[in-house]
This record gives C-alpha cells, sequence and structure tokens, in this order.
C-alpha cells in the first residue's frame, strides 16, 4: 500500500521543518511531497537543503493548483492513498495512521480530519466557526449527508478519488465544493476526530475582506456542483 | 447627418481599419481576435457611407432615433465582445494551471532521475 502525505506550501518557512519532522516522527510509512506554491520567501530553499522531496511550481496557482498538481503526482506515482496536509504547523500527524485504518478499513472513498465530532483543540474563531456551520447545512441540503468540518484542509482519499481530482479540482478555496463533488458521485465521505493548532507561521488565506467572496462563490459552486451528474 | 460628420467618422474608421490590419500584418494582434474588429468596422462604415440603409433599419426595428439604435447596437456588441473575452480568460487559465504543473512535475521528475545515477 503506498500511501502519499501532500504538503502545500506558500510562504511557509517559519513552519514547513517542523511540519515534516512531525510527518516523518508520526507517519513513516507515509512518503510525502512539498507542493512549493512559488513562495516568495525562503520555503523553496529550506527543503532544499534538508533534501526534502519537493514540487516546485513555476507559477503561483492558489490552494486549488497546488493541492491538485500533488493529486496528479499521486496518481503517476501509482499511489493507493494519499492526504492533504497543511504546511504551517496546525495539523497533526499522529492522526493520520487512524485515518489510513478507517479509510481501508471501512473501504471508504474520503476520510476528512474534523474539528467539530469531539470539539477539542483550537476551533476557530467566532464567525468561521457560524460560516462552517452554514456550508455544514448547505452541503446537508443538497447531498442529505452531514459533514461536520466541510472546511478542513486534512483529508485522505483513495486511488479512485485521487485520480478524479487530479483531472476535476477547483481553483481556489476547494474544500467543501469538493467535498460536494465526490458525495454527488456517490463516493463514501467520513469523518474522524481530530485536534488542530491555532497557527503558528504565516496567515490565513481567508482575510476578512476575502471572506464575503468566499461565501458567496464556494455556496455557488456548492449549488452548481449539485446539479452535476 | 451632415456631410461633415460622415466625413469624420469615415476618416476615423478607415485609420483604425488600417491600423488593426497593421498590427495584424505585425503579428502584434492575432487575426482570431481582429476578425469581430474589423467585421463591425466594416459594417459602421457601410452604414456611414449609405446612410439610407440606415434610416431603414431604424424604421424596422422601430426605433425612434438613428442615434439610439447606434448605441444601442454598439452597448451589444460590447457586451457579446468582453463576454467572448471572459470565457477565452478562463480557459487559458485553465490551461496555464496545467502548464505549470506539468512544469513542476517535470522537473521534479528530472530530479529524480539525477538523483538514482
Amino acid at each position: 500500500m503506498r500511501k502519499l502525505i501532500i504538503i502545500p506550501a506558500y510562504n511557509e518557512q517559519g513552519g514547513i521543518e517542523k511540519t515534516v519532522q512531525d510527518v516523518q516522527k508520526h507517519a513513516p510509512d507515509f512518503d510525502f511531497v512539498v507542493i512549493n506554491d512559488c513562495s516568495t520567501d525562503n520555503t523553496l530553499e529550506i527543503c532544499r537543503k534538508n533534501q526534502f522531496p519537493v514540487v516546485n511550481l513555476p507559477v503561483n496557482l492558489g490552494i486549488g493548483g497546488g493541492v491538485q498538481t500533488g493529486y496528479v503526482y499521486a496518481y503517476r506515482n501509482d499511489y493507493d492513498i494519499a492526504v492533504q496536509f497543511d504546511g504551517d504547523g496546525q495539523h497533526n500527524a499522529v492522526y493520520l495512521k487512524d485515518m489510513a485504518e478507517k479509510l481501508t478499513g471501512e473501504h471508504l472513498d474520503m476520510v476528512i480530519g474534523s474539528r467539530y465530532i469531539k470539539k477539542e483543540g483550537f476551533q476557530s474563531t467566532g464567525l468561521r466557526r457560524i460560516g462552517i456551520k452554514y456550508f455544514t447545512w448547505l452541503i446537508r441540503l443538497v447531498t442529505g449527508q452531514k459533514i461536520m468540518d466541510p472546511t478542513s484542509g486534512m483529508r485522505m482519499v483513495n486511488r479512485d478519488v485521487i485520480e478524479f481530482y487530479a483531472k476535476n479540482y477547483p481553483k481556489d478555496y476547494p474544500e467543501p465544493e469538493s467535498v460536494v463533488t465526490i458525495l454527488k458521485k456517490g463516493k463514501k465521505v467520513r469523518e474522524i476526530p481530530v485536534q488542530m493548532n491555532a497557527r503558528e507561521e504565516g496567515i490565513s488565506s481567508i482575510s476578512p475582506k476575502k471572506s464575503v467572496y468566499y461565501m458567496i462563490k464556494v455556496s455557488l459552486a456548492i449549488l452548481i456542483a449539485a446539479l452535476r451528474r | 447627418m451632415s456631410l461633415k460628420i460622415q466625413i469624420i467618422v469615415a476618416v476615423v474608421l478607415i485609420v483604425a481599419l488600417v491600423a488593426i490590419i497593421n498590427m495584424v500584418r505585425k503579428e502584434a494582434l492575432d487575426i482570431r481576435f481582429a476578425l469581430s474588429w474589423l467585421t463591425v468596422g466594416v459594417i459602421v462604415l457601410f452604414l456611414d457611407v449609405f446612410p439610407s440603409v440606415m434610416d431603414w433599419l431604424v424604421h424596422l426595428f422601430g426605433i425612434e432615433l438613428p442615434v439610439n439604435m447606434m448605441f444601442f447596437f454598439g452597448f451589444c456588441f460590447t457586451l457579446f465582445l468582453v463576454f467572448g473575452l471572459t470565457i477565452k480568460v478562463s480557459r487559458q487559465s485553465e490551461q496555464l494551471k496545467r502548464l505549470t504543473q506539468e512544469v513542476a512535475l517535470l522537473e521534479k521528475s528530472l530530479e529524480d532521475v539525477k538523483n538514482n545515477e
């Protein structure tokens, strides 16, 4: 069973080494690859210095295009399982083993690391949590399935979904939409409780100004994804 | 429409058409994108030279003033063109994304080959 950790990184010079150490320590049977999304800081140099495997995007694609590069890489290198894992220290690698066991044991297509099942660890801030609850409601409305943490960037998928995402993946704010597209394809998605950390390094890609655009764009994308067959 | 304004419009249009053709000749403008501009330039020039055709069209569409028809069709043409460009931008951003990914993945496999030697 070949398993790959996709670590998207944009200007993560402060957190990338820690993230990789966490992964190497707690998920030693996984391979990993850093997707450097044309960082303007020393992310690439740090990866090269430590000889981390890195796919270096020559042009900044944003989170969607970056993560998709990881899925294409996983598909072409015959990985059976791929998992997204943020490069900024928000995710904890201790859960990867459990996620993989759940995915294969229950024959699932996707396992999401969810902050809101046990409600432990960093829970995000007030307004964001309302936004996340709204997406849970909207996804339930269009698919009938309850996803407690649809914006979680910690998600593990099997080879079917790797192949699908290698071909189709949203460009920006991809998490909720990409869950809906595979639910609509009849894929099985389950969640597992995880604890996340507050961000130590780097800044969120969703600033207050962008959050209005985020809500509208993602809502529309979910509705359109629901119309697809 | 006075003869004076007719001549001014005709001169402006001819200069614009020549400029567009010249840009295509120098390959500064793709002929596929120049076509719609050339077409609309020729149509307006035709209406300018034969204003009676314009009067007939205005009557046909039931529009009061010829100038309103020009605004209306001009606006429609612009919308059409801008939307066409939006579609092209969407397609190109997808193509650009794919190319970027391929370049990055090729670089990675090149490194892997080097490291295995």
